[in-house]
């Protein structure tokens, strides 16, 4: 059993809901109060991703991003806010200043020097992939310790960048 | 007519010139590399012959020897790589393969900006304004003087860039120095070339192509323009024929131009002449792109035109299928690009697995892709998935049609844009079509759209279902099944 706050554009709906694989493929949550029948694709293999749910006779086709911060259905785009009120754990920003390539790909630009100060999501380099130019930027406030790479470069992906210092 | 026609290209192109040829009943040869070998165009081709790099695709020789070697006497280049090569189209007519397009003269001139934009207004046809020379290194001031001469805003172009890339806008003298030194940094990171040269931007403004057709035979028609206004990172992503931005008189002008300019530069089969609208309605001759363009569905939608069909024809020496009064431009067609960019991650590309997909049907709703439930998305080429086309006899129909085709569209894995497209196509600016190319979208600072109330609470359990499924998948406990033994009894022996 989970109790949810859970925040669609700017409504917030209390939410409990425990799903077990006994139910099969239709459970109840409820809903601010109220016990309603859901329908999902699987409950005894849940999957990192919902495709489409049934709430109480009415189906929906969906997307998720994947931080679960917004919700595409067949009516639109939703900001999502998930406030679990039994995980006490907030989640921290990442503490690590090495900045990956996150595709491979070449450097066309570079913006910032070492010693550099710099803050967070200032651009630091610009990465051509997939014919399109990518900003890359800082994961965090510091100085730019090391520089790894120079214009020009091809990299690879998950190749060290460059190492941000706080 | 041709027995086997080269596919030098790849993705929903290549699918699309397949898709054609078959029903033609030419064979087709179709190339890959190792990260692209299960893309549908590779599966839908008769023959394949695989790459030792993605690079070969814009290497000359290397798509010539295999022409060669698979006996294929024609070769279509689709749009990108070597589609507008004159260097490749000479060495076709060397080796005696016809390529599928206009001749390597012609290419060579349109290639050269420039020089294009020198003959057209030489012609007296309205251009940009724009420098009469290149820039190489040392000259920072002189391109400060031209700047000054044309009038800020100005556009810094790599002489070699093209499709958005190398290309930077100056909006004042102290923006100059940067942009320059970032168009000429791209071009030489991407092209070995640091020239670089300026236009006067026009802003806002209205960017309009017209299709030309033309055959061996001196016969030249127009089938009507499109419209790409609406930008991302300077990539075209939804776009609609007829354009809004013209009246019918501008309109018709427009279309007379674009032939005039067609049989200035000898045009010899598909093209597009390119303008440059601004909000007075003038417009200005930028270019013609001289190869099948990604945007062509609307025009197909429009006239009920095979363009593909007509580009094969006209190569093989045929005339027009039609003379200028038998062509119709009915209703409204628009289309969407979908492409694997993370619209929340700054347009990250995001090639990957697609875990699954769905397509969008129903009436008049055509999607060219090659990309389908489990396949690879090559990091290699560009990031886009799909074409989404839908036509409706007019805007209202058409945009409701859109917008319900967008809904019915899955792609589960990377993340796409198609939650930005599924927010323009609800923007009161695209909705009542008062958008310029000055049209910016972003998934991170728009309000969202409004919904009744009962949809969003079942959007929260939809949500909250999600959010436990990922937390039994990430950590999982032992789960209620486990505890309740049946787990232990349903391996018992009958009794």
């Amino acid at each position: 059993m989970a109790k949810l706050a859970v925040t669609i554009d700017d409504q917030t709906y209390d939410i409990e809901l425990s799903l077990s694989p006994q139910c099969g493929a239709v459970c109840f949550v409820t809903i601010d109060g109220t016990r309603i029948p859901i329908t999902v694709p699987d409950l005894e293999n849940p999957a990192l991703e919902l495709e489409w749910i049934i709430v109480d006779g009415r189906p929906y086709e969906l997307t998720v991003e994947e931080n679960l911060q917004w919700i595409k259905a067949y009516s639109g785009l939703h900001r999502v806010k998930i406030h679990d009120h039994e995980a006490a754990v907030v989640p921290i920003r990442s503490s690590d200043g090495r900045v990956k390539a996150p595709i491979p790909g070449l450097i066309t630009q570079i913006l910032v020097e070492e010693g550099q100060e710099v803050t967070l999501d200032q651009p630091l380099l610009v990465l051509e992939a997939m014919k399109m130019e990518n900003e890359i930027r800082a994961p965090l406030d510091g100085h730019i310790e090391t520089l790894s790479v120079e214009q020009g470069q091809t990299v690879a992906q998950n190749d060290i960048l460059v190492s941000i210092n706080r | 007519m041709f027995k086997k026609i080269l596919i030098a290209n790849r993705g929903e192109i290549g699918v699309r010139i397949v898709r054609t040829c078959r029903e033609m009943g030419i064979a087709t040869v179709a190339l890959y590399d190792i990260s692209d070998r299960g893309s549908l165009h590779v599966r839908l081709a008769d023959e394949c012959v695989q790459l030792d790099s993605p690079k070969d695709l814009s290497d000359p020789q290397k798509v010539i020897a295999i022409a060669q070697e698979t006996g294929a006497d024609a070769v279509h280049p689709g749009y990108g790589f070597l589609a507008e090569e004159a260097e490749f189209i000479r060495a076709c007519e060397e080796a005696d393969i016809t390529f599928i397009g206009p001749p390597a003269e012609v290419v060579e001139t349109l290639r050269t900006k420039i020089e294009t934009l020198k003959i057209a207004h030489a012609a007296g046809f309205q251009t940009p304004v724009h420098s009469t020379v290149s820039y190489g290194d040392e000259n920072l001031a002189d391109i400060e003087a031209e700047a000054e001469r044309l009038g800020y805003p100005v556009i810094i172009k790599s002489c070699s860039g093209g499709r958005g890339r190398g290309e930077r806008l100056a909006g004042s003298p102290r923006q100059l120095a940067r942009a320059v030194h970032q168009a000429r940094a791209v071009g030489q990171a991407i092209y070995g070339n640091n020239q670089v040269y300026l236009e006067k931007a026009i802003l806002p403004a209205y960017q309009v192509g017209v299709q030309i057709v033309a055959d061996k035979h001196g016969n030249i028609i127009h089938l009507g323009e499109r419209e790409g206004s609406v930008l991302q990172n300077g990539h075209k992503i939804v776009e609609e024929a007829p354009s809004l931005c013209l009246n019918q008189d501008l309109r018709e002008q427009l279309w007379r131009t674009s032939l005039e300019l067609g049989k200035l530069f000898n045009y010899e089969n598909l093209g597009t002449v390119e303008f440059i609208v601004d909000s007075e309605g003038q417009f200005f001759f930028s270019e013609i792109k001289a190869r099948i363009q990604v945007e062509h569905p609307l025009t197909e939608m429009q006239t009920r035109i095979d363009l593909v069909q007509e580009q094969i024809q006209i190569a093989a020496g045929e005339k027009l299928s039609r003379d200028q009064d038998s062509v119709r431009l009915e209703g409204w067609a628009m289309m969407c690009r979908v492409r694997a960019n993370d619209p929340w991650r700054n347009f990250l590309p995001t090639p990957g697995k697609l875990k699954r997909v769905r397509l969008p049907g129903g009436p008049e709703v055509r999607v060219d892709t090659y990309i389908y439930c489990n396949c690879e998305v090559p990091a290699a080429y560009v990031p886009m998935l799909a074409k989404l086309t839908v036509w409706a006899e007019n805007r209202d129909k058409c945009l409701q049609r859109l917008r319900r085709a967008l809904e019915d569209f899955t792609i589960i894995g990377p993340p796409t844009n198609l939650p930005l497209l599924q927010r323009i196509v609800h923007m009161r600016e695209y909705v009542t079509g008062e958008y310029t190319t000055d049209f910016r979208v972003s998934m991170l600072d728009d309000d969202p759209i409004e919904d009744p109330d009962d949809h969003l609470a079942d959007l929260a359990a939809a949500a909250a279902v999600l959010y436990m499924h990922r937390n039994q998948t990430i950590n999982p406990q032992i789960s209620e099944r486990m505890q309740g033994g049946w787990h232990k009894s349903s391996r018992r022996l009958p009794q």
